[in-house]
């Protein structure tokens, strides 16, 4: 394999945003598919990058209500090919959670065996999946799950990962829950078990301090087993985090902390 | 912006879909219609033609869903990438149509070439209108994406659309699409 200078790698990754829109011609074009054929990682990644902005710019477009009539028409060319519903299933749980133990469990160094345990999981949930129903419904969900570990993956094997264990207050004894954050990409995850169930009306909500501020992370439920986990898309970087905290709070989430804080760290 | 939690609730959907499940597929067309056709009113500019082609791609949801990839995209983003293949084919067939029309004008020494800047100048118009992360950058940067990304063009031909040589156009492909980069990195 030739190797290639680091400034001939970046002058093919400027070509990246041009291929993502689709400009890119001729000899660069080739050039690059080359490249990302020959299969390189991080161009790949930035690619994702890229087409992910283009997505943004294409979601920013405003919304124009399309007339009944074509959502009717739609509905009845649809109904001829179409099988009855079933009630949704908390695949998308399970795997989630028993994949959060094990990753809480073995803490952020066993990333070999963890994927292991991951792909296992995965392949366990596609077997169980086409025993019981149509194929590929249940592949899509199975990769979907697949990718929020393979995110959360990446957060924990990433060098510069920083983790905070958080502790128990009075109103969660024997709750444990940990975070981690990837300053590089400002992704977090979260992982907490013996945690209680809510009633309906009650979430639990993730907090950061920053600056003196509490920011929201999001809020999340627990499964029967007391565990959850949520994966934050932005954080701010390690440095500037306070502290962490979940509270309860009304369903749906609020903007600022009200409720009892249940785990501080 | 983009909730993950909305994204798992559309890869759901869309895992229904796959499935034929046409309850699911009425949810994520609700989920989803508006924003698609929004995208395809900006570009190809005509009320009829972008709600037939809305009809078309969500067709074609139905359809593939199973090709779906949650790695590769969101479903929106998957939905909103299927709807500009689609227009910039309509946009393609539309130019080929009007060359066409252009040489039979010719031919018979007929003046309608007038028609066609009328309407290239009315696009031109509504794109200054658009208020987007694109407003930010300097007006020559914001044309030449809007051109690569709302009409399809490739970079020279952004080159002969504006009239600048194709190493300028290059280079303000990169410098707007890394302002774009950081307008959204720095958005809520």
């Amino acid at each position: 394999m030739t190797t290639m200078t680091d400034e001939a790698h970046a002058r093919l990754g400027d070509l990246l945003p041009a291929y993502a829109l689709g400009a890119l011609e001729g000899e660069e074009l080739a050039e690059l598919e080359r490249h990302l054929a020959a299969g390189c990682v991080a161009c790949q990644r930035e690619l994702a990058a890229w087409r992910r902005d283009l997505e943004r710019l294409a979601a920013e477009v405003p919304e124009v209500e399309p007339p009944a009539a074509i959502r009717a028409s739609l509905l009845a060319r649809v109904a001829a090919e179409a099988s009855p519903s079933r009630p949704p299933r908390r695949r998308l749980g399970y795997l989630a959670a028993a994949a959060g133990l094990l990753l809480f469990l073995t803490g952020a160094t066993s990333w070999l065996r963890v994927s292991r345990r991951a792909e296992e999981l995965a392949a366990e949930a596609v077997l169980l999946e086409t025993r019981l129903a149509t194929v590929s419904a249940q592949l899509v969900e199975a990769q979907a799950a697949a990718a929020r570990l393979s995110a959360a993956m990446e957060v924990l094997s990433a060098p510069a990962t920083r983790s905070v264990v958080l502790a128990a207050l009075p109103g969660a004894p024997g709750a444990r829950a940990r975070t981690f954050v990837d300053p590089e990409t400002g992704r977090a995850i979260f992982y907490a078990d013996h945690l209680p169930p809510l009633p309906p009306d009650r979430t639990y909500q993730l907090w950061f301090i920053a600056e003196g501020r509490p920011v929201s992370a999001g809020t999340f439920a627990v499964d029967d087993a007391g565990q959850a986990a949520l994966d934050v898309a932005e954080v701010a970087p390690p440095d500037r985090i306070q502290a962490w905290a979940v509270t309860v709070e009304p369903a749906g989430g609020v903007p600022q902390p009200t409720g009892e804080m249940v785990l501080k760290g | 912006m983009a909730d993950p939690s909305d994204d798992l609730e559309d890869v759901l959907l869309v895992g229904r879909i796959a499935a034929r499940d046409a309850a699911a597929f009425a949810a994520f067309y609700d989920r989803q219609a508006s924003r698609a056709l929004g995208l395809l009113l900006r570009m190809l500019g005509d009320r009829p033609e972008a709600e037939d082609v809305l009809q078309e791609v969500f067709l074609q949801v139905w359809q593939q869903a199973d090709r779906f990839r949650p790695q590769r995209s969101s479903p929106r983003g998957w939905v909103l990438l299927l709807a500009r293949s689609r227009a910039l084919d309509r946009l393609r067939s539309r130019q080929a149509r009007r060359r066409r029309e252009e040489r039979t004008a010719a031919d018979r020494g007929d003046d309608r070439s007038e028609a066609a800047g009328t309407e290239r100048l009315e696009a031109e118009e509504r794109a200054e209108r658009l208020g987007s992360a694109l407003e930010g950058l300097p007006g020559e940067q914001r044309r030449a994406i809007e051109l690569a990304f709302f009409e399809g063009l490739t970079q020279s031909e952004i080159a002969a659309r504006v009239g600048a040589p194709l190493p300028t156009v290059k280079s303000r492909v990169l410098l707007g699409m890394n302002k774009l980069r950081h307008a959204f990195g720095a958005g809520p």
